[in-house]
């Protein structure tokens, strides 16, 4: 029974890993390097949400200001720092990105301290449904999770813009003689990739706490998972967010939780190993 | 820079006028020399100058009733900046320049651990408040004590106060810190001696949420649950606890359930009813409202209590001693507090007493200041609070 509560548990957290898992697979598709900054950027996303609760914004429009401002922040590290360098390699850029998500986490820390803060949203008593625990908050937040990924896989599927961003990642060069502007492309994927890891930090944020460092530490659970699914695949990083989310909990179980961060790194090395493409390989959808 | 220039002739009219002076005047111009180390910047800043002040005021008492050894004592204050780098330059200065018998006060423990063996190679004593248990392991020789409990007083104390809840089932919830380990072996042995089981978790501070660990928890169906971690996670953990159901008692370190912790929590029921506790000055004694006097605060913090009594111990020990060396007082300072004398609780009165031939009990405003070989102190008070309706309530001190 405590195996199936536990399930159910990484279920709960793998759903609000996807949403920034996605954002950051999005971005790895069509710009082609791994944006580590995500860790300052959900910080941010965070933080932003929490202000706009504050001031009596609803749960949605929260998750709006979070979007925009971590996608507008994204977005400008991206132009000024991370692409400049991308015509280096990958690696410069990435690097780049380690930087510039310390630095995002430290205007944070200047403005609001070190101190964690708590949305101010009721804390209710779980329902059981059978012998499984649920945590009515836990199941909406989930819910606003699922609703997200939804709309970014209708806008993928039926949308102009998504078609378009999904041949560009396909084929830069294909696409570009088709008349898609690659640079558009990767402005998109900036501002919504990075939208999404802003309002994951927040989604994650709602039912615990938040501080400057609530971004950095989910980038290692992040990265694996969007290693997990395949780089550059949207379905993939949700599924890898499932297992990895799954198999965070599981090992509570087993191994303690203090050997947590290993269960992210066994499953990177793992896929790298075995799978270097991922489960559902690279294609972005 | 400033520079401070004398003129040849105000130089020698002050030499003249010093030897011409009766030998009783001389003798109190060669002062004995004690220091205090204490952060007035840097992290330990809100503590520092008011650690200082206290010291400064019991050396003015006791040079105003006479000195010690016939001698005036001269405090000098240094600046350690909650920084060990600067520690030791400070450190440098107190020993090779201002040749002190003895520093006080130091506050971080990465300072203290700096400063020991500047100490200890030089003979001066060291009186520090750090915590952290390596600090009285390091081969100090003698010339270091520690008024602050260390971590296995503390966690005993704990235990002990987990067991006059009536537990018989207790859990513990940890992430992994320096004090893990040792945490465990202390409540292990404790605990069962009152009949109480004892189980625990290590957890992942980073963790967004500790559902899975609270369903572990809870499956051991514990009455008590020590939930010994810092703010954030800890406010991750009692939200995960209530949403549980958990109905038990909850207890946790003052320095983690706090009213920071309430403030972010947000909701009192959630955290009602939830124990904290920490080391505690020996308030209501007559040498904390000393100490309350001696730092014109109202409500002394346990740092200073504890530098009013590094000064009142170095002073008497430097009496029984009949000389003001580290030495001296590394040999002495246990005779100033254990020797089932006349119990005094300031130096003034025990200087008296043992110029009169007498033998001094100090009990002090941290506590009864008894030292083990290591120096560590044998006992001190512990304070217990409950949340009640958001607030903090005072259970006990004792």
């Amino acid at each position: 029974m405590i195996i199936l509560q536990a399930l159910v548990n990484g279920i709960v957290s793998g759903t609000l890993l996807a949403v920034p898992a996605i954002g950051f697979t999005a971005m790895f598709a069509v710009l082609r390097f791994p944006n580590f900054s995500v860790s300052g950027v959900a910080t941010l996303g965070a933080f932003a949400g929490y202000l706009a609760y504050g001031v009596g914004l609803q749960m949605a429009g929260s998750l709006v200001v979070a979007f925009a401002v971590a996608g507008v922040a994204g977005l400008a590290f991206d132009k000024l720092a991370h692409l400049p360098l991308i015509k280096q390699g990958a690696l410069p850029a990435a690097i780049a990105s380690i930087a510039t998500g310390i630095i995002l986490e430290n205007v944070v820390r200047l403005g609001f301290g070190n101190a964690p803060r708590g949305y101010d949203r009721p804390i209710a008593r779980d329902v059981f449904l059978g012998d499984i625990r649920v945590s009515p908050q836990q199941l909406e937040t989930m819910g606003l999770a699922l609703l997200l990924m939804l709309l970014v896989f209708a806008a993928l599927a039926f949308t102009r813009i998504g078609k378009a961003m999904r041949a560009s990642a396909d084929n830069p060069e294909l696409a570009a003689l088709k008349g898609i502007r690659p640079e558009r492309i990767a402005t998109l994927a900036s501002f919504v990739g990075m939208g999404l890891v802003g309002v994951g930090g927040m989604l994650l944020g709602l039912d615990s706490s938040i501080d400057p460092l609530t971004g950095t530490r989910i980038l290692l659970s992040l990265f694996a998972a969007a290693v997990l699914g395949g780089l550059g695949s949207v379905p993939g990083a949700v599924l890898g967010a499932f297992l990895i989310g799954m198999a965070e909990e599981l090992s509570v179980l087993v191994v303690g939780s203090q050997y947590r961060a290993a269960v992210g790194f066994i499953a990177i090395l793992v896929v790298l190993t075995l799978r270097p493409r991922g489960l559902l390989g690279e294609r972005a959808y | 820079m400033t520079n401070i220039r004398i003129g040849r002739r105000a130089a020698l009219a002050a030499g003249v006028a010093a030897l011409a002076s009766p030998a009783v005047v001389r003798a109190q111009a060669d002062p004995i020399k004690l220091a205090t180390l204490t952060p007035l910047t840097g992290a330990g800043g809100p503590y520092g100058p008011v650690m200082a002040k206290a010291a400064a005021s019991v050396v003015e008492e006791v040079n105003k009733a006479g000195g010690v050894l016939g001698r005036r004592i001269v405090l000098v204050s240094e600046d350690d900046q909650t920084n060990p780098e600067a520690a030791v330059r400070a450190a440098r200065k107190l020993i090779d320049v201002d040749k002190v018998a003895a520093i006080m006060g130091t506050w971080a423990s990465s300072v203290t651990t700096a400063v020991a063996p500047l100490c200890w190679e030089s003979k001066t004593f060291l009186c520090t408040v750090s915590g952290a248990d390596s600090i009285t392991l390091l081969p100090h020789q003698g010339f270091l004590i520690r008024t602050q409990p260390n971590s296995k007083l503390q966690v005993t104390r704990v235990g002990e106060f987990i067991l006059s809840l009536g537990a018989k089932k207790a859990f513990t919830m940890i992430p992994q810190t320096p004090f893990t380990q040792s945490t465990f072996d202390i409540l292990n042995q404790v605990l069962p001696k009152g009949g109480c089981a004892h189980q625990s978790l290590i957890y992942d501070d980073k963790k967004t949420t500790y559902r899975t660990e609270v369903d572990q928890a809870l499956r051991t169906s514990p009455d008590v649950i020590l939930a010994n971690g810092y703010t954030p996670d800890t406010v991750v953990l009692l939200k995960d606890l209530y949403r549980a159901g958990f109905k038990g008692k909850i207890l946790g370190f003052a320095y983690s359930i706090n009213q920071k912790l309430v403030d972010q929590v947000g909701q009192p029921e959630v955290v009602e009813g939830v124990y904290n506790f920490a080391p505690a000055s020996a308030e209501g004694s007559s040498a904390f409202e000393k100490a309350k006097a001696a730092s014109g605060s109202a409500n002394p913090d346990p740092y200073t209590c504890q530098v009013y009594d590094h000064i009142n111990l170095v002073l008497m020990a430097i009496a029984s001693a009949k000389a003001a060396t580290g030495e001296a007082i590394k040999e002495n300072i246990r005779k100033a507090t254990m020797s089932g004398g006349k119990v005094v609780d300031n130096a003034v009165d025990g200087l008296k007493e043992i110029a009169a031939g007498g033998k001094v009990d100090y009990a002090g405003a941290s506590g009864p200041c008894d030292f083990d070989e290591k120096g560590d102190i044998l006992d001190c008070k512990f304070r217990y609070e409950q949340i009640k309706a958001g607030k903090f309530t005072l259970v006990k001190i004792a």
